[in-house]
């Protein structure tokens, strides 16, 4: 990795590990950089403890994103995907689905998630589907089909067991799980002429999150906050970007896209705060809440350097690939 | 008791010193009968204590008598009356009596002081006696020493050890039957045979001096001899260059060179004997010739110590004509200093690469005789006139050809730390001043002559000619790329600044047959105007940039778009990949900072070295990086579903590549990844 190589380096995605002391980043060269927090927050840290203690290649395309389970971290590349035990990451554990569609062009897994009811890994990208796989045995339960271009985010509804996709197309469909492949799906797509809606940068949702009873969404839209029941936005964020990744944290919501901040943002529709780092623009928001000794925030995006927030106003340090 | 001792008399007077009053009565009765009353002789006699009891008696008495006279006197007896008389004789009489008592008493006093003075006397006496002494056994003791301590000189002639003697020595000298018991003797006859041996040898060295002198008569007759074959030699040479032509070996030409190079300084010397070397084993193409002037290095040669003391000499005098005058000279003197530290050796060597096109590069290499460094001059003729092309001009620049050749060479320090030291002398501050008359002192040239500094993080062992040799295969072979990578660029400049992107033939395969950006302006930049560019701060501060690069700024247009790119050019192209940098004026202004598909343009660019660098030895690099940049700035305005307030009105750039997804991954990167020979773009 040369310079040149670091100064073209994006991260996209970020996994913490069970035990919350580790976390694993992917980048747009296919690498896993793993980085102890431990050394890293610790008194005595140093220049080197804020590089990864170990930078492996896992897959030959960007590593768009990182599911970390109890045991295992799931890493997905170009139309694969890989599971790899945080005991020992340097031996691959088992390749556990590798698609080939079309020869041209292999699609890209944009998000997984995991439902932790019947143990099953829902991954959704690049063939505008969303695929069911069993991780027990491996094998592909069911396909959801209905994206009409491809899936950016993907989220669970733990309480009714539903899932919500997010894709270029605009539209956010709710998938139902007591019936295989698809029963219901409400989609959300109506967000033209929405006040949410900006036409000028486009219709794509990029970013997914719920909290039982309400759902962000944002991309090219503004982000906003909708209540689930009656499908209407209770909220719009001025946020000026296209946000890539939201979670909700306690009473904040956080969100990260165009742009080198963090927003946070309060549920009735102000924005509390933009955090500056040292991205220019970020793709990936992680909370370790895991571990309450490190419980720290990262993220990562348009450069090699993950920034590290250990009070969630302002950034403590950076890790750097 | 009293009365006895006045009735005494003494029939001799012994008098002392003692005592004055006695004396003075005894002078006034010396003329009478000798019969005096000898009070002190009747001390002795007495006893202190039965004294003091009598004169406490007498007291006593004294006391009980005037008691009873006033008695008397008080019970009415008369003045006169004879009781009271009789008492007052008794009392006078006893008033007598202490009066001698006293005299006595002071008497023994005196006799007690006068005995103890005597006693002091004698024992000062003693006590000087005691000293004299002592000084004089000091006196004798430190003579003594001294005299122990005496070394003659005879003890300071080398002696040969005494069984060496007793061998050698023949026996009148050595006289073995005395001098083995007696050291003086001894000593006395290993003197002599000194004495013998030096003789001898004094007269053998004079005969060896006359011996010496009659060779080098015969030599000198042999010498003139020789010389006088001179001239009939030379024309034997004369007659056979003909010869020697017709043969193409060119002997005399060499020995000519040999002969001059006799007079080269070690490190040029050096380095024109591993050059011709390399030229001769491996690199047809080279060439080495000396030129300067001979005479001037033989002089030097000749007296180089007596220089070095006429400077320092003449420093002195010049320190000391200093003070005298008061006019500032300091100024010129100091000038003088200077030139004299930076003198060049006469001779210089000139090192000819030839490449295959014709151009050659002439290196003229330099020798700093005080500073102990090597310089290098660099020259480049052209087969072809280099047509101008204005943004070429630094590329063929004497001044910065040579730079980093190897990485972080700018030639601009002198590299013998020693030179630090004679700078401070004369006040020079930085050698980079005279860079541009003396030439650059790169590290790789001092390595081609054997030179080694210590500051040159010094892993090898290697000195002189090993140095030389491990250097030239490498060096030549750097400057050779440096030369045609130059020669290169300044042709595909010229195309470039006519807005033709030169792509070889080889490389069509890396872009699509249509491409229909085109590049509009390609002009240079000084690195100031570089670092004021908003769009490059990420280059400068992740420390790819330095101020020796050379800076470009390509402009490439395609309807109202227009892509600005900053191009940083490394002196070591094509080793080191330019470096792009991209601003895109479209609908508002982006750059690789704000917007994600420009930086993924960039990092096309800049990243994929293995794919761009076209056949060896990579020269179509930087070409091919613009035409990779004019196809990406085409697929990025084609694939741009700009739907600019609501309205959908006609697209200004139809889409004519073919792509199969226009979006992928969270950032929604376009396909700037070109395939052939299918043609499609797709994403990395």
């Amino acid at each position: 990795m040369g310079p040149v190589e670091l100064l073209h380096m994006s991260v996209f995605s970020q996994s913490f590990s069970p035990c919350g002391r580790f976390l694993a980043a992917g980048n747009n060269y296919g690498e896993i950089a793993l980085f102890s927090l431990s050394a890293a927050l610790s008194p005595d840290a140093s220049e080197g403890s804020q590089k990864p203690i170990l930078n492996f290649t896992a897959h030959d395309g960007p590593v768009f994103s990182l599911l970390s389970t109890d045991t295992h971290l799931l890493s997905a590349g170009n139309g694969e995907i890989s599971a790899w035990s945080w005991a020992e990451l340097i031996k691959k554990v088992s390749q556990l689905f590798s698609k080939c569609m079309t020869s041209l062009e292999i699609p890209e897994i944009n998000a997984m998630i995991i439902n932790p009811k019947d143990n099953s890994l829902i991954v959704g990208g690049g063939d505008n589907n969303i695929h069911i796989m069993d991780m027990e045995t491996g094998i592909f339960k069911s396909v959801l089909k209905g994206h009409t271009d491809y899936i950016h985010c993907l989220c669970f509804k733990e309480r009714e067991e539903e899932i919500l996709s997010g894709g270029e197309d605009g539209a956010v469909r709710i998938w139902g799980h007591t019936e295989i492949p698809l029963s219901r799906f409400q989609t959300c797509s109506g967000m033209v002429g929405q006040e949410c809606a900006r036409p000028q940068f486009g219709k794509w949702i990029s970013c997914l999150a719920t909290d039982s009873d309400w759902m962000l969404c944002g991309g090219g839209p503004s982000l906003s906050l909708w209540h689930l029941r009656s499908m209407s936005p209770t909220s719009v964020f001025p946020l000026p970007g296209c946000q890539r990744e939201a979670v909700f944290h306690q009473d904040l919501i956080m969100s990260v896209g165009e742009g080198p901040y963090v927003s946070h943002c309060l549920h009735g529709g102000t924005v509390k705060a933009q955090i500056p780092c040292t991205p220019s623009s970020l793709n990936t928001l992680a909370l370790n809440l895991k571990n309450t000794e490190h419980r720290v925030m990262t993220v990562g995006g348009s450069s090699h350097q993950i920034d590290v927030f250990t009070n969630f106003s302002y950034r403590a340090f950076s890790l750097s690939f | 008791m009293s009365s006895d001792a006045v009735k005494k008399r003494k029939p001799k007077v012994v008098r002392n010193e003692a005592g004055t009053p006695e004396t003075k009565r005894s002078r006034a009765e010396g003329d009478q009968e000798v019969r005096v009353y000898n009070e002190e002789v009747e001390l002795e006699d007495r006893d202190p204590q039965q004294d003091y009891m009598l004169y406490k008696d007498t007291c006593a008495d004294l006391a009980k008598l005037m008691a009873e006279i006033q008695e008397l006197k008080s019970s009415g007896a008369k003045v006169g009356s004879v009781e009271i008389e009789e008492r007052h004789r008794q009392c006078s009489v006893h008033f007598i009596t202490l009066k001698k008592l006293n005299r006595l008493a002071h008497m023994r006093l005196k006799k007690g002081r006068d005995q103890t003075h005597e006693a002091k006397q004698r024992v000062d006496v003693l006590h000087l006696q005691l000293q004299n002494l002592l000084y004089e056994v000091m006196h004798l003791q430190k003579e003594i020493s001294k005299c122990l301590e005496f070394k003659s000189q005879h003890e300071e002639i080398e002696l040969v050890s005494e069984e060496e003697f007793f061998q050698e020595a023949p026996a009148e000298i050595s006289r073995p039957h005395v001098t083995r018991d007696d050291n003086h003797q001894l000593t006395l006859a290993r003197l002599d045979w000194e004495l013998e041996q030096r003789k001898r040898l004094a007269e053998q060295y004079k005969m060896s001096l006359a011996r010496k002198e009659k060779i080098q008569k015969a030599i000198e007759q042999k010498r003139e001899y020789l010389s006088s074959l001179q001239p009939g030699l030379q024309n034997i040479m004369q007659a056979s260059l003909p010869v020697q032509e017709y043969l193409s070996m060119p002997f005399e030409q060499m020995q000519k060179q040999a002969e001059v190079a006799r007079h080269l300084p070690p490190p040029l010397y050096v380095l024109l004997v591993q050059a011709a070397a390399y030229g001769q084993a491996c690199d047809k193409t080279l060439s080495v010739n000396i030129s300067g002037d001979v005479d001037e290095a033989k002089a030097l040669s000749r007296r180089p110590e007596d220089s070095q003391e006429d400077e320092s000499d003449s420093d002195a005098e010049e320190e000391q004509q200093n003070t005298k005058r008061r006019r500032a000279t300091v100024g010129v003197q100091l000038e003088d200093k200077r030139k004299a530290m930076l003198r060049r050796h006469p001779l210089s060597l000139c090192v000819d690469l030839k490449c295959k096109d014709g151009s050659v590069l002439h290196l003229f290499f330099y020798y700093l005789m005080n500073l102990n460094i090597l310089t290098v001059k660099t020259k480049v003729s052209t087969a072809t006139d280099l047509s101008g092309a204005v943004s070429a001009g630094e590329l063929l620049n004497s001044e910065s050809l040579l730079n980093c050749l190897y990485a972080s060479d700018h030639g601009k320090e002198t590299p013998n730390p020693a030179n630090r030291y004679q700078f401070d002398k004369v006040g020079i501050t930085t050698f980079a001043d005279y860079v541009s008359d003396l030439g650059h002192p790169y590290v790789w040239v001092q390595k081609l002559g054997g030179l080694q500094f210590s500051s040159d993080g010094a892993q090898s062992e290697l000195r002189g000619s090993a140095l030389s040799a491990s250097h030239m295969e490498k060096t030549m072979k750097l400057l050779r790329g440096r030369l045609q990578a130059r020669l290169a660029l300044h042709k595909q400049f010229s195309s470039l600044e006519h807005s033709i992107i030169p792509v070889s033939s080889e490389c069509q395969h890396l872009f699509p047959a249509k491409v229909v950006s085109g590049l509009t302006r390609w002009t240079m930049m000084s690195y100031q105007e570089f670092t004021e560019l908003g769009f490059v701060q990420h280059v400068l501060k992740a420390g790819l940039v330095c101020e020796t690069d050379l800076f470009f700024m390509a402009v490439v247009e395609r309807g109202t778009a227009r892509l600005l790119a900053a191009v940083v050019l490394n002196p070591r192209y094509p080793e080191v990949m330019p470096l792009f940098s991209l601003s895109l004026h479209w609908k508002g202004e982006r750059s690789g900072r704000t917007e994600d598909n420009l930086r993924a343009m960039e990092s096309e660019v800049n990243v994929f070295r293995a794919e761009l660098q076209g056949p060896r030895p990579g020269l179509q690099l930087l070409t091919n990086q613009i035409q990779r940049l004019c196809v990406c700035l085409d697929v990025y305005l084609e694939t741009e579903s700009q739907v600019c307030d609501g309205s959908e009105g006609p697209r200004e750039f139809p889409r004519e590549k073919m792509c199969l997804r226009t979006a992928r991954g969270p950032s929604r990167l376009k396909p700037f990844k070109y395939n052939h020979p299918q043609g499609f773009f797709s994403h990395r």
